[in-house]
């Protein structure tokens, strides 16, 4: 067993973390305070490469593997969340589905601009009733006159309205299966479509900088050819675009837990009490080592995760492990951080109290803590049927 | 236009520096990152490629055979590289330096070699004046902006009160300063290309030197001892309340900061 990242992995992550560190982690606490989304970081990002790493080069992207986009995601994360969701959801669910269900001509049309990094595109799945329940999903549309016409309404969805994005990947029902299902095809929506309206940006809890909306469709018309893969296809495509997605989620999860650790060391050497610095009390130690030792959990399952989907092999499971253990150990992460700065950690002024909301909507987005579990007791379950 | 940039390896800033019993830095290749001032020479030579074409070559040499940080350069998007690889080189004084990167550079061909304004190991930054010596080339020296019309390259140069401008014909020797421009991040697309593009060894019986013409055989210059510098802050202490503003306000006066 190998735990060696290659010379380009490496590279990557250098990279990415002297990104993170001299152009992104400087303007986080403003990028937090006005809640405005950082064009110019996301277009400099765009330019190195660094929205279109695990895309070929013949599509526009880097070329790299997956495993290189997640390390890289881990860094951008370290130096902030808004920005690290940004890049997520963009390549993740809003690129990928054009690489792996995309047509040739899907590809050079909409994939290329994004792998280059010159647009972003969002990716439409959850509604105001269905959230974990995707399978509810009510926005429907139909054909007519050689046009899809869509109705319905989408909420939550990252990158829609930014002044770079391209248009988002719609989940919508397009008929009945024989089984009594729900038909839910893919359907691509460029911003701009006829009947397509971007809801003003939603206030939150955190990841402030990042673009979230509400999403609706008023008779809105794409033409018929601008289905992803097939008709009926849509429940699998989105299944299969998760399950990658969670272990990226779960690198950004690793990201965010380090910046809780690098910020609780550095401030239990400055801070002293009772005549000795912070980290003398084996109390804090022992938070200190906690910590890092489920970053480093964390890490090793979304390495392997990635490593399972890179062979080809069946990582499913894993990917739900991984983003559930990560995601909780983010959380555990900040809120132990927070405990060790004391009252300074719940001032705005530290960066460990926008960590600290940052870290929660982990267990919540691109499937719940409890999902997860019920994916992995699935995984578990199956084995006895 | 062919640009050839030279490189050199260094110890990271970030780790501490050590003297062999030989008085040598001790060099660890794990630690070793491209020498802070060539990043930006590395930066100039990419914009000049992307005025006027051509290629930018990344030469250096080395005693050790690691290629991590040229294959960084190549990702900031050098076309190749040439590496002068030598056991014999190590303990190579200035001097040695220069004739054997001269040597080198004619082996390469050039319009314009670009250097750093020195070094951060030993930084002397005598070599890029040396090297053109060898070349019996003219040298333009810490370069705050460089442009090039046609057979003539123009450059600025810092001076205590606004700038000189010089300028000299190609082929030359240029050496850039530090404000010259901000280094760019090598790109995702350059890391994944960098190990594709050439990289070739050259030892010192390619360049038709002797080994007793490089390295400690060579050198004429001997370091004889060394420290390492301590800076003390100076500090004092008030006692009392008695006239502390006025006690503050002295020090601070008396010491220029107000």
């Amino acid at each position: 067993m190998d735990f060696t990242l290659s010379d380009e992995q490496l590279a990557i992550q250098q990279v990415s973390r002297d990104f993170a560190e001299n152009v992104i982690k400087p303007r986080a606490f403003a990028m937090d305070a006005s809640g405005e989304f950082p064009l110019d970081i996301i277009q400099q990002m765009g330019a190195l490469g660094l929205l279109g790493l695990p895309i070929p080069e013949q599509y526009g992207g880097a070329g790299a593997d997956f495993l290189a986009y997640c390390v890289a995601l881990e860094e951008i994360a370290r130096g902030d969340a808004s920005v690290a969701i940004t890049m997520e959801a963009h390549t993740s669910l809003g690129a990928t589905p054009f690489l792996l269900f995309g047509t040739d001509e899907q590809k050079k049309t909409y994939l290329e601009p994004l792998a280059s990094g010159q647009k972003l595109w969002a990716f439409g799945l959850t509604e105001p009733q269905a959230g974990s329940d995707s399978g509810g999903t009510q926005t429907h549309a139909e054909l007519a006159d050689g046009e899809w016409v869509i109705n319905g309404s989408k909420m939550f969805i990252t990158n829609a309205g930014t002044s770079m994005t391209a248009g988002v990947t719609v989940t919508a029902v397009t008929g009945v299966k024989s089984n009594g299902r729900k038909e839910i095809t893919n359907l691509i929506v460029p911003t701009g479509a006829e009947g397509y309206v971007i809801g003003p940006p939603l206030k939150k809890m955190g990841w402030k900088a990042s673009d979230t909306r509400p999403l609706s469709f008023d008779n809105c018309k794409v033409p018929q050819e601008n289905v992803l893969g097939s008709v009926g296809g849509g429940f699998k495509q989105f299944m299969q675009t998760l399950d990658a997605g969670r272990v990226a989620i779960a690198a950004l999860c690793v990201g965010l837990a380090q910046a809780c650790l690098d910020e609780s060391l550095k401030y239990s050497h400055e801070r002293s009490q009772f005549g000795k610095p912070l980290h003398d009390f084996q109390l804090i130690q022992a938070k200190l080592a906690d910590m890092a030792t489920e970053i480093e959990l964390s890490r090793l399952m979304y390495y392997k995760a990635a490593w399972l989907h890179m062979q080809g092999r069946d990582f499913t499971k894993e990917a739900s492990m991984a983003k559930l253990f990560a995601s909780e150990t983010s959380k555990r992460a900040a809120d132990q951080a927070v405990q060790i700065h004391g009252g300074y950690g719940f001032m705005d002024d530290y960066p460990v109290s926008r960590y600290f909301r940052n870290v929660k909507v982990n267990e919540i987005g691109e499937g719940t803590s409890e999902v997860q579990r019920i994916l992995i007791a699935k995984q578990l379950l199956q084995s006895l049927r | 236009m062919k640009i050839v940039v030279c490189m050199k390896e260094t110890p990271s800033t970030e780790v501490k520096k050590e003297l062999g019993t030989d008085m040598r830095l001790v060099r660890n290749p794990q630690d070793a990152i491209i020498n802070p001032f060539d990043e930006y020479t590395i930066e100039e030579g990419l914009r000049l490629q992307e005025k006027h074409g051509g290629e930018v070559v990344i030469l250096t040499m080395s005693p050790a055979q690691t290629t991590d940080n040229i294959r960084k350069a190549m990702a900031m998007g050098a076309d190749r590289a040439v590496v002068v690889a030598d056991p014999s080189l190590a303990g190579s004084d200035a001097l040695a330096t220069g004739r054997v990167l001269a040597a080198a550079l004619q082996k390469i061909g050039f319009d314009i070699v670009l250097f750093g304004q020195g070094t951060a190991d030993s930084n002397g930054g005598v070599v890029p004046s040396i090297t053109a010596e060898y070349l019996q080339l003219p040298l333009l020296s810490l370069a705050t902006k460089l442009t090039i019309d046609g057979e003539t390259a123009v450059i600025e140069r810092s001076a205590e009160v606004g700038y000189v401008k010089v300028e000299a014909k190609l082929p030359l020797v240029v050496s850039v300063s530090k404000s010259i421009n901000q280094p760019r991040y090598p790109s995702m697309k350059g890391i994944m290309s960098a190990k594709k593009k050439p990289l070739e060894t050259l030892t010192l019986a390619d360049l038709g030197l002797a080994a007793n013409q490089a390295g400690s055989a060579a050198a004429h210059d001997k370091v004889l001892a060394a420290e390492s510098v301590s800076t003390q802050r100076k500090r004092e202490i008030f006692v009392g309340n008695d006239g502390a503003a006025q006690r503050i306000f002295d020090f601070l006066s008396d010491n220029k900061i107000i």
